[in-house]
């Protein structure tokens, strides 16, 4: 029952993320010849190949029809040619997505570990200096947009420091091997240290505010009345803590990943982001909204991970069963 | 002051003072700076990429325009942004939230699908599509802002409403017959509108971090400049890898951070004080450092201890500072209490009269302000002398706790096998054999199936969970037991399943117990002595049957006369009765069970 | 039964209220994933000034039936007649209409009054939902002061101040005093003392009913205590799982309970009240 719900749930959105791409091209003003193919190639075609292209790019008939080949193509995976670059839509995805993966994965796993550690430890020493240091200067670091944060560490690290190429994600020219993946790491770090640093703020007041809801448990006097040690009594709390960081975790990829587009772009990292503010300058419309749709897929994934490996966290939703018995 | 002594709400209270200094001061920089400022934003009016000085505090970009005065500019742009960003976004979701949390129903089945699906599109890509279709401009920014923001609005208003509605304002309310429109305008709104104070905060906080985005993207209006939008030209001009960078990258960034930064301090600060429940918890002082607990035993108790005493308590009062005010609160005052081996000493008392704060006095387990004096002797020993790690080896050990409200004293993620191992674990070690033979011999004491060790405490009944913690309590075989309202919330059948079971293995393993309860035929029924607790003193005591009959002290006769004993009342009406109603002419429903 | 002699020579009056076949289940919940039935089909009657005592386990059903009676739930199946009318399924206007005189009385006095209104207005609330002394300031507050000198709390120290300011069983006073402010018919009484400590206990037990014979009142008395209700009650009702199991009068359900639930109830109450 639960499961039908959410699966529908994710239908739908996919479904409003299709009629969006579907719907804004006809809301937005302009001809949507140019949006499907492109604003040069629109404007200099004949009538007659202008209906053909028309035609081809499923824009003539009711609006309706117009719908149905649109979802049609969008499940054959057929999202369109991109205007600039000529290629179909999915192969730039495709070429592109791994980059993407490459840093934002990493900056998932990094700021989830910092953020419960320092998230726990502050919530422990609530009260005490330096939980109020460590609040106001995750507060001060989550103030900071990524795009700036990442700009101030190139000027710094890249440019000034000299430590870190400041641009792309992998050398030019290379001879392959280990010094190609050790130039692809250094290219990395920068990136992702951002998007790490960046995200690194909600965990953190999530944790420490979950962490802060268990420590004032009864649970916690009755392991403080067994003569649990400190250890023992941080790990009792923050295992209850995890279980709302969790799925804050699972859920705000769509989050991590919208903080990478800006990132992306500082770093012209040639990932998902990238390809989004390229496509913008461009005004390379199929492309936009090919982007737009791999993301939203990307987040319902995510989702449907948190959903599927929920009860492996919290055993009260794992068993339904009740046990008694006295004797 | 110390930081220390400024407590959770002092310290928010600061952030808060923080917060408005930052905004307000943004405020007038916004309001102010272009009037000030001798340079148009929009015009050259110095050489490019000048640095600091020179009639231009800040310096100019790449094109000769004054940097101070774009972010004067910049300050109204994203602060207009921001206000009326939020004000949309925070209109269409109360408007949502309301409707669906009060209409219910179809309504709010429909409103909250629509309000997931918003939830779950990816923010920014969603944005920067909307921005480029509807063409870069403010209205489009904030028209863009409140489309992606209203849903998070909504169904926080709408779990708020949820939640106001089952409380016990519009219960009763309702059950005088108020229509919607009383209760919502009467009693719903007046309890949101606090609530949504911090929500407008967050919403200007996060639609100024929007507007920069946007603007940083190509996306914001071309004709205004904003920060987001200075820092789009540095960086299509690659401004980081000038020197420039210092006052053409850094200043707009921090200008958003002091904004951002002022409204998340004020945000903090509204929420600490919204909701108390993180109240709850505060750092323990670390024992022997100088804090906030002070244990000064009192010399002449140390030497009254006498052997064949378990427990020993002189002169113990604990006080509660309030954190404004310079007199504090006694929770308890010159407790004397003697507890020998194997007697069951039953404390009662009322809500107020101190009895979970003796309870944690004995452990050493007060919480954060208490302040104690006074001498409590375990077994010969000053347990207000130890240290943490001494008391940790005889809590739960030597001395066990059964904690009140033992329905939530298990840790909801760990099975009842977990929970008991560890208590071993924490101070002895066992093989597994004798660790399962240990718990073996328990679950049999207490009366619990071995089956139960595999449950998670969830799937116990509230009986069961008692039992649990009972075992757990007595896993190490300590001497001394202290029972904090172990019947309370347990119904009266269970109650006197749970007396029994305390009773019995108190008389199997000969251990000495403290018995605290409200309910004095309970305590009457276990304990071999009575000691009456009235607002954090002993005011009397005895053993059950002597203070029921012939105690004169008035608290002691008001508690006894209190009990409704249907022993005494032969005749249950001893009031003039009404015209005798009629008996009940239904069916009986009984007749047809038996 | 004693009861069913009785019942031939009393004349049929009409009583106050009836509940026929009254059934209620919950939807299934996060934890549970089966509805729950709380109550399945209950029949009692309270005739007009009788003090009906429903007693049981937490989760038996108890609250349940007075929140359905009260109109603050809706039944799934039976019928609740009030002075003869089935208001179990009214709604709005209509139900304020035809249920008018039923009070209640909820069991935390600590959750049930705003903190945000003066004593005065909550007292007053009832008569303003009700739309009495519309326009008549002087006979409102002539009514709040009434009610509140009755529930011995003076008016001239009480009605400007705030919940929060009174203590737990001044807070259960003011409750009544609610109830008692719109003349009632019918007052629920949900569990009023369990939240208080228990010197207190029977004085508010004995102010209300002291309360419901100067006015005349039913009373639907719902409490866990076995011994409050045995103290204060006309009739027992014993709710187990749902149903009712046993009724009659105090001294009969104590003395001779016939269900075996009964019995264990009994039983336990004698191990606290030798």
């Amino acid at each position: 029952m639960r499961i039908a719900g959410k699966l529908l749930q994710y239908a739908l959105v996919i479904l409003v993320a299709l009629t969006l791409n579907f719907a804004l091209p006809k809301l937005a003003p302009g001809d949507p010849l140019s949006f499907a193919i492109g604003e040069a190639l629109a404007q200099e075609m004949t009538p007659e190949a202008r209906a053909k292209a028309m035609q081809e790019a499923g824009l003539d008939g009711t609006l309706l029809e117009q719908y149905g080949s649109f979802l049609k193509g969008a499940l054959t995976l057929d999202l369109g040619h991109s205007t600039k670059l000529g290629e179909p839509v999915v192969d730039v995805l495709a070429d592109r997505l791994p980059w993407t993966l490459r840093i934002v994965l990493p900056s998932l796993v990094l700021s989830a570990l910092i953020a419960v550690a320092l998230g726990a430890y502050a919530a422990w020493n609530r009260g005490r200096k330096r939980d109020l240091w460590l609040l106001g200067g995750i507060l001060t670091m989550e103030s900071m947009p990524g795009f700036w944060l990442g700009m101030i560490l190139i000027a710094v690290f890249g440019v000034q420091l000299g430590w870190f190429p400041t641009y792309g994600a992998a050398p030019l020219f290379s001879a392959g091997g280990w010094s190609y993946a050790a130039a692809v790491l250094q290219r990395m770090v920068l990136p992702v240290a951002t998007i790490t640093l960046v995200s690194l703020g909600s965990y953190f007041l999530l944790t420490r505010s979950a962490m802060l809801d268990s420590l004032g448990q009864d649970y916690m006097m009755m392991a403080e009345a067994k003569g649990a040690g400190k250890r023992r009594r941080i790990w009792h709390a923050l295992r209850n803590a995890l279980l709302p960081v969790y799925t804050h975790m699972t859920m705000s990829l769509s989050m991590l990943v919208g903080g990478a587009v800006v990132v992306e772009t500082v770093f012209s990292y040639p990932g998902i982001g990238s390809l989004l503010y390229e496509s913008v300058l461009a005004r390379d419309f199929p492309m936009m909204q090919g982007v737009f749709l791999l993301i939203t897929l990307a987040v319902i994934a995510g989702n449907i991970l948190a959903d599927l490996t929920y009860p492996l966290v919290d055993p009260r939703v794992r068993s339904r069963r009740p046990r008694e018995g006295t004797r | 002051m110390k930081l220390g002594t400024l407590g959770g709400t002092g310290r928010a209270g600061m952030m808060g003072r923080i917060g408005l200094f930052l905004l307000g001061a943004m405020i007038l920089f916004a309001l102010l700076g272009p009037l000030l400022i001798p340079h148009d934003p929009m015009e050259r009016t110095g050489a490019p990429l000048a640095a600091p000085g020179d009639g231009h505090l800040l310096g100019t970009n790449d094109i000769g325009q004054d940097i101070l005065a774009e972010l004067a500019a910049g300050a109204r742009v994203s602060l207009t942004i921001g206000l009326a960003g939020a004000a949309a976004s925070m209109t269409i979701g109360v408007l949502v939230g309301v409707l669906a949390g009060y209409r219910g129903g179809w309504t709010d089945t429909l409103l909250m699908r629509a309000v997931d699906v918003s939830l779950t599109l990816p923010f920014l890509p969603l944005m920067i599509l909307l921005g480029v279709f509807l063409g870069p401009s403010m209205s489009t920014q904030i028209l863009v802002i409140a489309i992606l923001m209203w849903a998070k609005v909504a169904r926080e208003l709408r779990s708020q409403i949820l939640s106001i509605r089952t409380r016990g304002p519009v219960q009763s309310a309702r059950a005088m017959g108020a229509g919607d429109g009383y209760i919502l305008r009467k009693h719903i709104l007046p309890m949101t509108l606090p609530l949504l104070i911090p929500q407008f905060i967050q919403a200007v906080t996060a639609s100024i971090l929007m507007e920069s985005s946007l603007s940083f993207l190509g996306l914001g209006d071309p004709l205004a400049k904003s920060w987001g939008s200075i820092l789009f030209y540095a960086n299509a001009r690659s401004a980081f890898l000038t020197d420039a960078w210092i006052w053409w990258v850094v200043p707009p960034g921090l200008c958003i951070v002091w904004t951002v930064l002022g409204c998340s301090f004020i945000g903090y600060w509204l929420e600490e004080k919204a909701s108390p429940r993180l109240k709850s918890y505060a750092a323990p002082a670390e024992r022997g450092a100088r804090g906030w607990f002070r244990s000064r035993p009192s010399r002449t108790a140390a030497s009254a201890a006498k052997a064949g005493e378990t427990l020993r308590i002189d002169g113990l009062t604990v006080e509660y500072p309030k954190p404004d005010a310079q007199e504090s609160v006694a929770a308890l005052r010159g407790i004397e209490l003697v507890v020998k081996p194997g007697e069951i000493v039953g404390i009662v008392g009322e809500s107020g009269s101190g009895k979970t704060t003796l309870a944690a006095a004995i452990m050493q387990m007060l919480k954060h302000p208490a302040e104690s004096a006074g001498s409590i002797r375990f077994a010969g020993e000053e347990l207000t002398e130890l240290s943490d790690r001494e008391l940790r080896a005889i809590r739960g050990h030597r001395m066990a706790l059964v904690p009140q409200a033992a329905m939530n004293a298990l840790n909801p993620v760990w099975t009842v096998r977990k929970q008991l191992t560890e208590a071993i674990t924490c101070h002895r070690k066992l093989s597994r054999a004798e660790m399962e033979k240990r718990i073996g011999t328990l679950l049999e004491q207490v009366g619990i199936e071995s089956r139960c060790l595999q449950a998670y405490p969830h799937e116990l009944s509230g009986g069961m969970k008692q039992r649990v913690v009972i075992a757990m309590a007595l896993v190490n075989e300590p001497a001394f037991v202290i029972a904090d309202e172990p019947t309370t919330g347990l119904d009266v059948l269970v109650q006197a399943e749970i007396v029994a079971l305390l009773q019995r293995l108190q008389q199997q393993l000969g251990i000495s117990m403290i018995f605290i309860s409200h309910d004095l035929p309970v305590v009457k029924r276990i304990a071999d002595r009575i000691v009456i607790l009235e607002r954090g003193a002993v005011v009397d005591e005895g053993d059950p049957e002597q203070l029921s009959r012939h105690s004169t002290h008035p608290y002691t006769r008001k508690l006894m006369d209190a009990i409704p004993s249907i022993g005494r009342l032969e005749q249950p009406l001893e009031r003039p009765r009404p015209a005798q109603p009629t008996p009940s002419p239904e069916p009986l429903h009984a007749a047809a069970g038996r | 039964m004693s009861h069913s002699t009785n019942r031939a020579e009393s004349p049929p009056t009409e009583p106050l209220l009836a509940v026929k076949g009254l059934r209620k289940q919950y939807e299934a919940s996060a934890f549970s994933s089966a509805g729950k039935e709380v109550l399945r089909g209950v029949d009692f009657q309270v005739q007009p000034t009788e003090t009906v005592g429903i007693v049981g386990l937490s989760g038996a059903g108890k609250s349940t039936i007075g929140r359905l009676v009260a109109g603050l739930e809706r039944p799934d199946g039976g019928e609740i007649l009030y002075s003869g009318q089935s208001i179990g399924r009214l709604r709005g206007a209509r139900r304020r209409q035809a249920a008018s005189g039923i009070e209640m009385i909820f069991q935390d006095p600590y959750e049930s009054l705003s903190p945000r209104m003066r004593i005065a207005d909550l007292v007053a609330e009832p008569l303003r939902i009700r739309k009495k002394y519309r326009g008549n300031r002087a006979g409102l507050e002539q009514a709040v002061r009434t009610a509140l000198a009755n529930v011995s709390l003076p008016p001239e120290r009480y009605m400007a101040r705030y919940p929060h300011e009174l203590s737990g069983g001044e807070r259960q006073r003011v409750g009544l005093a609610r109830a008692f402010v719109d003349p009632p018919r019918l007052v629920i009484a949900d569990e009023p003392t369990s939240m208080l400590d228990s010197s207190l206990r029977l004085e508010l037990l004995a102010l209300m009913d002291r309360l419901r014979r100067d006015s005349g009142t039913a009373t639907m008395l719902i409490t866990h205590d076995l011994a409050l209700a045995y103290r204060f009650c006309d009739r027992l009702l014993v709710l187990s799982d749902g149903e009712i199991v046993e009724s009659g009068t105090p001294a009969q359900v104590i003395e001779q309970p016939a269900h075996p639930f009964t019995l264990r109830l009994v039983q336990a109450l004698r191990e606290f009240h030798p």
